[in-house]
């Protein structure tokens, strides 16, 4: 299959379920075509979208339920450097689209942190196709030394709340005693996609995170920027003005700001500023992760705790729990954690209501 | 040890009186609501064992919970209902486990993170219960109802101290079978080991769950053929740092072994850390271990509190130290019980080791790795330090056989290897000379910080030691956190973070700089205030802590300059904190550990001493650019041990003169390396003692300066003489004598000596402070002891 035209990849994506097809990405000529090509922008996503929405279309399926085919990249975000030439990671949207409408332009361009938010609904499935472009997976494969401890060059995406079959738990196989589930380095060399199948199936609404489980160790590089969040509704629930995803980390927020209506998300990035307008019913997502315990404030706003009656100012939660609140934006206010340390480092972010 | 019974958040009758050894105590309380409760010994050590689970089951048939099915539905369960129960104890960063049958009647222990099992559609009642430092938990694929609401959860929260959580599942629903991980959330409990799997088997299939590793089992004198599990206890005990939960019994074994921190396991079993003796953070790191050993190395991203679970399969001998506290060492021999001698490296590979800092293959028969060796039996052995009030220096080490790289020594061995008693090595009544003052004085005070001498009133070692530098004498003893310098009355007490390393202060506006060395940021506390003021990070959000260790701030105030031992880098920030820039000092070989600062009076350059690579990195103090490294081993051979010329092993403290002549490096392998900052070479090498550390200069009376140096295995400082002759060339340094740091009849003490007399010797410092930006700020009393030169070092 290896040498056969690259459509190839996107029709046993869907033809074989899990898993791409293997794909040589030949020592001889390491990575630059593929870098070339998707930098480029059209070759391979043109391909792969005829490929993709022939087979979404050749089923027409009349369900009600809408499937959604999505690729996603794992990069290194050259702009989050330590000094030191360390890079955080970031996924990046490649291309989504939903019963064959392409919906991408609502993400960011870019790898961003946290990645994609996707918005999903009971009864939606999802096939999800995860790249490997973080150079280091691949061209030093051979380099031992320098990949002292690291058991695996692949990246994946493990999701919480969906329903899966264990081939797309995202993890190595030291873990699910099955086969590693990333993309990357495969047996002999090889470098491959790999994807994932969710059921997103009834009794799964909620917020949930997406991360690797796979690169470098089988704990994966969660914390150095490869997560996001999935935000699965009922059939007919409220739609909300804004929603704002807030992942909390050990030093930092990391959110964006995601409009209700058109989905459009922006302002990502490290404690960034969120906007809402005076009256407008938003929602928060905030999603602790790395190795802290945290204290959610959103200073002077109260809301429900979800599933009780109470009242709550403040959420004590630890890493990969989910705490989602709605409220009516009716003053600007800061959120932060009032964890000692976090605190007094100014882990917080404006929430401007005009 | 006496024992109690304790429940946390339930009233209990009796709960106050514990029993004693030897006799029982009755507690009593109601079983009025249904859920998992749980109780522990109340008596310090419940992370050792000392606890259980307290399951109150609903007989009625009112469902006791509900789970969510395959197709969303929540469906209650009654206890009738229930195929199965395991308990989880999440301890520290180690899951242990119960299985309990549906009808509660039999209960097998699964141990150290163990598999619990399940046929699909079974329905599961977990019990997740915590002592310690808190904890998320997770199971992959599996959903279940935060308690007393609708909301479906996958995660959940175990707060600090004690905590439970129950919920109930059915086995592989909406997702089938498969080997699902469970695990806690945090990054350093996952990195620490702290996972397990929750096998889901098809319809038909066994179910059981496997057990894990057991302290009965392929242990030294472990009783059952089954994977053992060690553990060691992570502590603030001078020594025993990483103490062994049987260290008393093993060294009352007859192999004259005196450290608590050595453990003798079987291939296939398992170590187990708890930080459960200490108020730190720390993390569990491997130093070595036997070539090409599988799980190595073991380490964390960052500091923390919890602990480790790691199973070693390659036989030999696997070292395991704490980034933050790199003289905490614990050490692990997986032994192959059917040959002789314990295994010392890989016997797959000539008995050879690796080293976290790169090294590859280093036979065991060579000179460092014997360096190594005996520098654990001596740093976690106080029998083996050096008491200079005693005048003589024994060292024992185990008299048991080991096998290290080389032809076979013994008749009995083909396989190669050399099996000797560890024993050949004894140091034996080495005579240790009196304490010999230098015959000048010093100016005012010298400030020890003598971490392991231990007092009567508080449960944590540590004196400051004050030595008039006038006559030489121990002046003060200081032990509990009373640190007014004239009166020892405490002023504040100030929270500032995990793990707190050096303090100085801004020469500009005093505002006090605190390393917080087992986090990402420095304290900063205005003048006179009572609190942090704020935490500037030493990284950009979202990278690797940095774990900032023994900092130095620029003459001028403008810039604090860091060495981060997590990122092995040395970082130079603004005053305010802004990052100015990073620079790596490990020449792109890994774990140099930056942990010490030393700057020129004129800001110029920055010494950075690389505690793993035995470097000095020399830097340009305004640009960041590494301009040298300095190798302080270049004349040392590891394997012969050859040594022609000077050499520094493991350099700590590197403070400049505040003339900015010489940097006076103390080296934990026990010499004193003196390097000219004109040619930044090394000029001189001093012999100093176990666990040389702390160093600092201050004012010679008549002009010039003394360096002070501390050992933290030994009960004595030395004085190092930059220029005894004055003459501005530093080519005649010299020691000048050496001063005990044990109290006398006269030395004024606010709590009893009890022991470790005068030993841990760790920060130094000199006051007045001498360095240039600050010394032109004393007040005049201290300027008038001071000579022109003295009071303008910068000059």
């Amino acid at each position: 299959m290896k040498q056969t035209a690259l459509s190839f990849v996107g029709l046993s994506c869907l033809r074989f379920s899990q898993r791409c097809g293997w794909f040589d990405c030949s020592r001889q000529n390491p990575g630059s075509f593929w870098s070339k090509s998707i930098n480029s922008g059209l070759p391979i996503t043109f391909v792969l979208m005829s490929a993709i929405l022939a087979l979404v279309l050749l089923p027409a399926s009349a369900s009600i339920a809408a499937e959604h085919v999505i690729r996603m990249s794992a990069e290194e975000v050259a702009a989050y450097d330590d000094g030191l030439g360390n890079k955080l990671l970031g996924y990046k949207m490649l291309s989504h689209t939903v019963d064959g409408n392409d919906i991408t332009g609502r993400y960011s361009p870019y790898a961003t942190i946290p990645g994609p938010t996707l918005f999903l609904t009971e009864g939606d499935t999802v096939k999800l196709t995860i790249e490997n472009e973080i150079s280091d997976g691949f061209d030093e494969i051979t380099d031992v030394d320098h990949h002292l401890g690291k058991i695996s060059n692949q990246v994946s995406v493990h999701v919480h709340g969906v329903h899966y079959k264990i081939v797309s738990d995202g993890t190595l196989k030291v873990i699910n005693q099955l086969e590693d589930q990333g993309a990357g380095v495969g047996p002999e060399n090889t470098f491959h996609y790999y994807t994932y199948e969710w059921d997103v199936a009834l009794g799964t609404a909620g917020t949930w995170p997406y991360h690797d489980h796979n690169y470098e160790t089988h704990n994966g590089a969660e914390h150095k920027g490869l997560y996001g969040a999935i935000i699965v509704d009922s059939v007919g629930a409220p739609q909300y003005a804004k929603e704002y995803v807030l992942y909390l980390t050990d030093d930092s927020f990391w959110g964006m700001e995601i409009d209700g209506v058109t989905k459009i998300q922006s302002k990502h990035g490290s404690n960034p500023g969120l906007s809402a307008a005076r009256g407008s019913d938003v929602r928060f997502h905030v999603i602790p992760l790395g190795t802290d315990l945290h204290e959610f404030v959103l200073d002077s706003y109260r809301w429900s705790d979800p599933g009780t009656r109470r009242r709550i100012d403040r959420a004590v939660i630890g890493p990969l729990e989910k705490h989602v609140f709605a409220v009516r934006a009716n003053r600007s206010a800061y959120y932060r954690d009032k964890n000692f340390t976090n605190d007094l480092m100014g882990v917080r972010g404006l929430f401007e209501v005009r | 040890m006496p024992v109690g019974f304790s429940i946390p958040g339930r009233p209990l009758l009796g709960a106050a009186a514990k029993a004693l050894p030897g006799t029982s105590r009755n507690y009593s309380f109601t079983a009025s609501t249904v859920g998992a409760f749980l109780y522990h010994g109340d008596n310090g050590k419940e992370r050792l064992g000392l606890f259980g689970a307290l399951i109150v089951d609903n007989k009625d048939p009112r469902p006791l919970d509900h789970y969510v099915d395959d197709d969303g539905a929540i469906v209650p369960v009654t206890q009738d209902n229930l195929d199965k129960q395991y308990v989880l104890f999440m301890v520290d960063s180690t899951f242990w486990g119960t299985e309990i049958s549906a009808d509660g009647a039999t209960q097998r222990p699964l141990w150290a993170n163990p598999t619990p099992g399940a046929v699909l559609g079974e329905i599961v009642r977990f019990h997740v219960l915590s002592i310690g430092p808190g904890h998320t938990f997770h199971i992959h694929a599996h959903r279940w109802l935060k308690e007393g609401t609708d909301k479906v959860i996958d995660t959940r929260i175990l707060t600090d101290g004690f905590d439970t959580h129950s919920f109930t599942v059915k086995a592989g629903s909406g997702v089938g079978a498969g080997d699902w991980q469970f695990h806690c959330h945090l990054i350093a409990h996952m990195e620490a080991g702290m996972h397990g799997n929750f096998k889901v088997v098809e319809a038909g299939g066994d179910g059981s769950a496997i057990v894990g590793a057991s302290p009965y089992g392929r242990i030294l004198l472990g009783p059952e053929d089954v994977p053992g599990v060690v553990t060691f206890e992570v502590s603030d005990e001078p020594a025993s740092w990483f103490r062994s939960a049987r260290g008393d019994a093993i060294v009352g074994l007859p192999f004259d072994i005196k450290t608590k921190s050595l453990e003798v396991i079987a291939p296939g079993s398992s170590v187990n850390f708890t930080m459960s003796d200490t108020n730190a953070v720390h993390t569990i790191s491997s130093l070595l271990w036997p070539s090409g050993a599988e799980h190595m190395p073991f380490d964390q991203s960052a500091a923390y509190k919890g602990g480790g679970f790691v199973t070693l399969h390659t036989p030999g001998l696997y070292v395991f130290t704490c980034k933050v506290h790199p003289y905490m060492f614990g050490a692990v021999i997986v032994d192959d019980p059917s040959t002789e001698g314990l295994d010392l490296g890989n016997p797959a590979q000539d008995y050879t080791i690796d080293l976290v800092t790169g090294i590859r293959d280093l036979p065991t028969n060579s000179d460092l790795a014997i360096r190594l060796l005996t520098t654990f039996f001596v740093a976690t052995a106080p029998d083996n330090w050096q008491d200079y009030s005693s005048g003589v220096w024994n060292v024992t080490f185990p008299s048991l056989p080991v096998r290290i790289s080389g032809a076979p020594r013994s008749e009995a061995l083909t396989d190669g290897g050399v099996a000797a008693p560890l024993s050949i090595l004894n140091v034996v009544n080495a005579a240790l000379p009196a304490p010999n003052p230098p015959s000048i004085p010093g100016i005012g005070e010298v400030w020890v910080n003598a971490q392991f001498e231990k007092t009567a009133n508080k449960t944590k070692p540590g004196t400051i030691t004050v030595l008039d530098a006038g006559d030489w004498k121990v002046k003060r003893k200081i032990a509990l956190p009373a640190i007014n310098r004239e009166t020892g009355a405490m002023l504040h007490n100030i929270k500032v973070g995990e793990t707190p390393s050096h303090v100085l202060t801004l020469p500009t506006n005093d505002q006090i700089v605190v390393a917080i060395n087992g986090q990402n940021g420095m304290a900063m506390i205005d003048a006179g205030a009572s609190e942090v003021n704020r935490i500037t990070p030493t990284q950009p959000h979202g990278h690797k802590s940095a774990h900032p260790h023994g900092h130095w701030v620029s003459a001028d105030g403008t810039r604090i300059v860091t060495p981060n031992i997590n990122t092995d880098d040395v970082g130079i920030y603004s005053a305010d904190g802004a990052i100015q820039s990073r620079t790596a000092t490990g020449n792109n070989l890994p774990g140099a550990h930056p942990i010490a600062i030393g700057m020129m009076p004129d800001d110029s350059k920055i010494y950075a001493s690389n505690l793993l690579h035995h470097t000095v990195s020399v830097v340009n103090g305004h640009t960041g650019d590494l301009v040298k490294t300095i190798d302080l081993i270049e004349n040392y051979h590891p394997i012969t041990g050859e040594i022609d010329g000077p050499v520094g092993v493991l350099p700590i403290q590197i403070p400049v003169s505040p003339d900015g002549k010489a940097v006076v490096v103390a080296n934990t392998g026990g010499q004193i390396i003196v390097i000219d900052t004109e040619t930044d070479t090394i000029v001189k090498m001093f012999e100093c003692d176990p666990g040389c550390h702390g160093a600092n200069f201050g004012a010679k009376a008549g002009g010039g300066y003394y360096a002070y140096v501390t050992s933290k295995f030994s009960n004595r400082m030395f004085v190092v003489d930059i220029d005894p002759n004055g003459d501005g060339n530093i080519e005649d340094v010299a020691i000048a004598g050496t001063v005990s740091l044990v109290a006398d009849d006269e030395t004024l003490r606010d709590d009893g000596i009890v022991g470790m007399a005068g030993m841990g010797g760790q920060g130094v410092l000199a006051i007045p402070n001498v360095y240039n930006g600050w010394v032109q700020k004393l007040p005049s009393n201290f300027k008038e002891s001071l000579t022109a030169a003295q009071l303008n070092p910068g000059q």
